[in-house]
């Protein structure tokens, strides 16, 4: 029930004069002045929501409409929102790219209690790319240092190769292997940050929702990270849905089956109240 | 912005129905979302009825909200009276239906009031109880399972009824003797006595009316009410297909050589014997309905039915955040000296329940063939089920049906039930149902023949007997 009073969304496609209305039903109007097809979410088989288009298989129909054909970001993302708010409730066959927030399936409609923080803000690029790095590093950090170790071993061995270190030269070939290592650690370093940057603008395509305002919500009942045009203060994702979090100095991130589910950033909230937001969600999920 | 009402009148066979849409209404009057109850956050929904910043009726929808099962209800506990403008739109509303304007018109300021949607209006006898027996005011101080009000019933299948049960909208300590005397006067003159918005099941809320509603059952004169139904749940219905032509009429002699053969072909497939067709199943939803009305999409009127599309069930209201922080609040003032006669209460009790109009609209009708069948143990008669496969709950349905709708039948079906020791199952609940049937003769032989035979297959329904018998006497 969480998300009940989403608007429906209508959806007008003019190449074949069909309009669809997404809402507590799903309605087909065809071109002419037939009455439409309507369809309760039962009916509905097969739902798929890609980058360009969604895709409706519903009765013995299919049904297919651009994400252009939307009024605005705001329709397409609440027609979305619904869709992911019937899969929970009729259990139908969803298909989705990744997401940068929590499906609304996962949601709740519940009081979020006395201590809550809500704050709003639209993703940065950087700091989001900075916390993809700090993911990586997370994973790859001891690996890099082996590499500039290597690096450096093979560049005093071919220098040794190839000119010979004696008493004389020593002195140079230190800094000169230390900075190969450097070198190649800096290079690493930039093509995971030009790689971070790459992935977060793919799953800006996949994720209509990641370049538009969020509201973030933090409670000791839950917390919520959804577009702020959805969002309808009483909807939050209870913490024993989540597995675990990982805090960098610009975001928390939030995981469930090894994967990251929301990425939430400091600066969407007031200054002091970050270390009390850093509580409740240290007392509420594992940190690793 | 101001609400738009409309209003259109709809033809479906031989039957019309009045459609009224609201757009941009004023979401004062209506039921909203409230929570949910129960273990784990999610066991039970809780609604509320509001009407403009109050809370009025608080619904609690066990099992996830489902459908099929009941509904706990109650006054709100902090309840406070409502806006005094709603209160004289009310008001005004019932008097201009009396003075003899049509039902669009007369409502038409109340459905500015109401959530955007399609609704119908249509006027119809409400029986003043909770549906078991106990008149509506006061029946509903506390939270507790009420029968009758699942939105879909499992008897009923998807048939369409006319709910005539009612859910006060104030609390019993706003009863009056003074106002009621006013009423006394007022309900021997109109025809509509009262106002209802229907709110789940078999149940409305009273709008206005209530010391309308005590007056009427007093001196027995029907409750009829102006009914306000939101037409918003999808319904599905299979069609069979219409039967093939009848078979061409055999040439006459001579003429068979000049018939054209595409004919003849045609004439020969026509005298086959038909295949079996399919039940056609539509693509999508057939319609929408209420539960007293269901609409074909392809009757709606084009710009209702998108606003029903584009519409939702249930709104959040603006007032919203008000409403829930009254939901738990308490009033001073909860008890009063003013009780209800007690003639309105017995006479409530004498009145159809729940368990008698659901088997009114479960069958169809009752041969005595049939019952006769299910006297003699079977629940089949000429290889049908007559009611169902469950034999006690054929039995008990039959006697609701038969109390319902024949009285003769039902005294005589009764006494049938009652003699037969083979169905002492369903003895008590037989015997329990013919305490409304004071005025029968045959029923107060039978029970003081059965008191003083002191026969141990009539051990069941002895309270029962002498209870009918101490009051039969009462009576005469």
């Amino acid at each position: 029930m969480a998300f009940h009073d989403l608007k429906p969304v209508s959806v007008n496609d003019s190449k074949n004069g069909k309009t669809y209305i997404i809402g507590n039903v799903f309605a087909v109007y065809n071109a002419g002045p037939e009455p439409p097809v309507v369809y309760t979410w039962d009916m509905v088989k097969q739902v798929s929501v890609g980058r360009k288009e969604i895709k409706i298989d519903a009765g013995s129909a299919s049904y297919s409409f651009s994400n252009k054909h939307f009024r605005d970001v705001d329709d397409n993302i609440r027609a979305i929102a619904i869709i992911e708010c019937r899969y929970k409730e009729y259990g139908f066959n969803y298909q989705h790219e990744r997401r940068m927030f929590p499906l609304k399936s996962l949601y709740n409609e519940c009081s979020p209690g006395k201590e809550v923080y809500v704050g709003e803000a639209v993703l940065d690029e950087g700091e989001t790319a900075a916390a993809f790095i700090a993911l990586l590093n997370f994973k790859l950090m001891k690996f890099l240092w082996l590499v500039a170790i290597l690096i450096m071993l093979i560049t005093v061995g071919i220098l040794h190769l190839n000119i010979g270190i004696t008493r004389s030269n020593v002195l140079y070939f230190i800094p000169i292997s230390a900075a190969a290592g450097g070198i190649t650690a800096l290079l690493v370093y930039i093509i995971t940050h030009a790689v971070a940057r790459g992935m977060f603008k793919r799953l800006c395509e996949t994720d209509i929702s990641a370049r538009n305002p969020i509201t973030f919500v933090i409670s000791r009942s839950g917390f919520a990270a959804c577009a702020s045009c959805v969002y309808e203060s009483r909807d939050l994702i209870p913490w024993s849905e989540m597995d675990y979090f990982i805090e960098s100095d610009k975001m928390f991130i939030i995981y469930k089956n090894n994967s990251p589910v929301a990425y939430i950033p400091k600066k969407a909230f007031e200054k002091k109240t970050v270390s009390s937001i850093a509580d409740i969600i240290a007392l509420s999920l594992e940190q690793r | 912005m101001a609400a738009e009402v409309r209003s259109e009148v709809i033809t479906h066979g031989e039957k019309s129905a009045q459609l009224i849409s609201v757009k941009h209404g004023e979401a004062a009057i209506g039921t909203c979302f409230a929570g949910y109850t129960g273990i784990g956050g999610t066991g039970a929904v809780t609604r509320i009825f509001f009407i403009g910043g109050e809370p009025i009726s608080v619904v609690i929808c066990p099992n996830n909200d489902n459908k099929q099962s009941n509904k706990l209800i109650s006054i709100a506990p902090a309840f406070k009276n409502y806006d005094q403008k709603i209160y004289n739109v009310l008001g005004n509303s019932i008097k201009r239906i009396n003075a003899g304007e049509s039902l669009a018109n007369g409502l038409r300021d109340i459905m500015s009031l109401l959530e955007d949607g399609v609704y119908t209006v249509y006027t119809a006898d409400y029986y003043p109880t909770d549906g078991a027996g106990s008149f509506f005011w006061g029946a509903y101080n506390i939270p507790h399972e009420v029968q009758g009000t699942a939105e879909k019933n499992r008897f009923i299948g998807t048939k369409s009824f006319k709910p005539c049960f009612l859910v006060p909208s104030q609390p019993l300590d706003y009863f009056t003797k003074k106002q009621k005397a006013v009423s006394d006067e007022s309900s021997k003159r109109r025809e509509i006595q009262g106002i209802v918005y229907h709110l789940s099941g078999f149940h409305s809320v009273l709008l206005k009316g209530h010391h309308g509603a005590v007056s009427c059952l007093e001196n027995d004169i029907p409750f009829r009410c102006a009914v306000i139904e939101k037409v918003c749940e999808p319904y599905v219905e299979t069609f069979l297909p219409p039967p093939p032509p009848a078979p061409a009429a055999e040439p006459a002699e001579g003429e068979g050589d000049n018939t054209d053969p595409a004919q003849a072909v045609q004439a020969a497939q026509a005298a086959q014997p038909a295949p079996e067709v399919p039940v056609f199943v539509p693509e999508g939803i057939t319609g929408f309905r209420s539960p007293s009305l269901k609409v074909p999409i392809e009757l709606f009127p084009k710009e209702m039915l998108k606003l029903v599309l584009e519409g939702r069930p249930e709104y959040k209201p603006r007032q919203f955040d008000a409403l829930m922080a009254k939901i738990n609040t308490s009033r001073k003032k909860t008890v009063s000296n003013n009780i209800l006669p007690l003639s309105v209460l017995e006479k409530a009790d004498q009145l159809p329940d729940y368990e008698m109009v659901e088997s009114a609209y479960a069958v169809n009708s009752l041969s005595d063939e049939q019952l006769n069948c299910l006297l003699a143990g079977d629940v089949e008669c000429k290889g049908e089920v007559i009611i169902s496969p469950n034999f006690y709950q054929s039995i008990v349905t039959a006697c609701n049906f038969l109390q319902f709708t024949d009285t003769k039948r039902f005294v005589d079906f009764t006494i049938a039930v009652m003699e037969n020791p083979e169905l002492s199952a369903t003895h008590e609940y037989v015997a329990k149902r013919a305490l409304t049937q004071l005025s029968s003769k045959k029923l107060y032989k039978f029970f003081t023949d059965a008191v003083a035979s002191g026969d141990t297959q009539y051990e069941k329904i002895l309270t029962f007997a002498n209870t009918f018998i101490s009051r039969y006497k009462e009576t005469k």
